[in-house]
């Protein structure tokens, strides 16, 4: 047991350990070095400070050149005689320069590692040992051609992965049925549970605001309002828009609500919300809700004399029903 | 933000599939009548056709956040559910749509014939086609084309550059065509 770490820690001095000065371990360990100095130094003040900023940037830098100076000594990745090392370094570049942690920050390293990895890989033709500008050879700027648009290529998809990305968070009802017919994208998690479109939300909103702006007025209000519920009713549209979580959706969302219907001594309102955007073909996409709004009696509160049925008031009762549901013009797969 | 597991492998792989095929046949065309060896023929025609979709998918990806809603919701719907103008044609779509493929097929002409035109020079292949263009007559066609004065002695001056990288460009963005026709002839097929 002993054996085999001694025979690891033999193992991983002749890797890391620097056999002459000039070396990559050299500058792995100044890179190690100047973090752990910084590390020292934030607890002793407690708070990150300008050196301690310039030595983890020392410290990213140090590690930069170590990789790219160990993958070019060694070359261990490579694809039909092509080396793949500027693209690990370019990998370890884009986490120093992007600090990659936030969302946009991502996006601009994923989309920029491609690029600068041609960089990485162009610049030794074009910079000598004396670090003076050379123009590489014609055979030697036809292959960086044909590399740099292979990479362009890569961005572009790249680029394209995070457009869709935003077209379904954005509107997130193009989920609600499946993409297979698509000649661009693959739904790698198409078994996922089907989520409901933003409709249902939609609708829900609605009812709630209406049932808040009658439920326990007088009957007669209630009357006055389904009279003139134009104006209210867009409005309360609008809101419900702005409440869901992906409100740009609105552009794709036709909302169409009826003559209230007699029912009884009260009235139904028919809400039904249609999906005009992309969707499957031959697929239609809608939702509905139906609003129950009666009078009920209910006594008033004043003095009576015995014997007598108190007076009553009509006080207006809304009632919508279960919650709604996606419904489809064929049944959904 | 939350991603999901939605990834463009269907385009990466049309992508490639188209760029083979339209390689294919612009590096047999450039071949053939520009006199260009094997390798050459495939490596030109590589990369003025990797260039040509770079610029394409530039274009597209600059394009695509100005349009306008309507347009907007016909590339979706076009990207993710494979349907082309699925309310009909309207003049207004169907004048977009052919001003993009003309537009498309003039500017990939132009990237492959001013691409092509740069390798050739730094190869020093140009000056042989220049030098091959304006051929010298012998005795007897300078005889004829003095008593009858024929055009065919013209046009025989050997392909001209443009004229074949526009017919490479063609012969290449019709295939293309016929295999997407192709691809959806299948799929209703299948239905």
């Amino acid at each position: 047991m002993q054996d085999i770490f001694l025979g690891l820690r033999e193992d991983f001095k002749t890797v890391f350990w620097p056999k002459q000065y000039f070396a990559w371990q050299t500058l792995l360990l100044l890179s190690l070095f100047s973090l752990v100095v910084a590390a020292l130094l934030e607890s002793i003040n407690g708070e990150t400070t300008r050196p301690v900023d310039l030595l983890t940037s020392l410290s990213w830098i140090f590690f930069t050149l170590a990789v790219w100076w160990a993958l070019a000594e060694t070359k261990p990745i490579k694809v039909w005689d092509f080396s793949l090392s500027p693209w690990i370094t370019g990998i370890v570049l884009c986490l120093f320069l992007f600090r990659p942690w936030t969302d946009t920050r991502f996006r601009l390293a994923f989309s920029c590692w491609p690029l600068i990895s041609t960089g990485i890989k162009a610049l030794p033709h074009f910079v000598n040992w004396e670090l003076k500008w050379t123009l590489p050879k014609p055979a030697i700027q036809k292959m960086l051609i044909s590399v740099t648009l292979v990479n362009l290529l890569l961005t572009s998809w790249i680029v394209f992965y995070f457009r869709v990305q935003d077209w379904v968070s954005n509107y997130p009802t193009l989920l609600a049925r499946s993409l297979d017919n698509s000649a661009f994208v693959y739904d790698i998690g198409q078994d996922r549970e089907r989520r409901s479109s933003q409709g249902v939300p939609l609708l829900e909103n609605m009812a709630e605001a209406i049932a808040l702006e009658i439920e326990g007025q007088p009957w007669y209000q209630a009357e006055r309002w389904l009279y003139t519920r134009q104006e209210r009713l867009e409005s309360i549209a609008q809101k419900a828009f702005d409440n869901l979580d992906a409100s740009e959706e609105q552009l794709f969302w036709r909302v169409n609500i009826q003559e209230p219907r007699e029912f009884g001594e009260g009235y139904l309102l028919d809400m039904k919300a249609t999906w005009a955007g992309p969707i499957q073909a031959q697929t239609g996409l809608y939702t509905t809700k139906t609003c129950k709004i009666v009078p009920t009696s209910e006594p008033r509160d004043v003095p009576t004399r015995e014997n007598e049925p108190p007076p009553t008031t009509q006080i207006t009762s809304v009632d919508c029903g279960e919650r709604a549901t996606d419904q489809w013009e064929i049944p959904a797969i | 933000m939350e991603y999901e597991p939605i990834l463009p492998l269907r385009a990466i792989v049309f992508q490639i599939l188209f760029l083979i095929v339209a390689v294919a046949i612009e590096a047999g065309i450039l071949r053939q009548r520009l006199r260009l060896g094997f390798q050459t023929s495939v490596q030109y025609a590589a990369v003025t056709n990797l260039a040509a979709v770079v610029v394409g998918w530039i274009a597209f990806l600059v394009i695509e956040p100005l349009a306008t809603a309507n347009i907007k919701q016909q590339i979706i719907n076009y990207i993710l559910f494979n349907q082309l103008l699925p309310d009909g044609w309207s003049t207004q779509l169907g004048a977009v749509l052919l001003a993009t493929g003309l537009v498309a097929f003039f500017a990939t002409f132009f990237i492959k014939a001013k691409g092509l035109e740069y390798f050739l020079r730094s190869d020093d292949g140009w000056k042989q086609l220049a030098v091959k263009k304006p051929r010298k007559l012998t005795r007897d066609e300078r005889y004829s084309r003095a008593r009858g004065g024929f055009m065919e002695a013209r046009q025989s001056t050997g392909p001209d550059f443009t004229d074949t990288v526009i017919q490479a460009n063609a012969a290449s963005s019709t295939a293309i065509l016929l295999l997407i026709l192709l691809r959806t002839v299948l799929e209703a097929w299948a239905v």
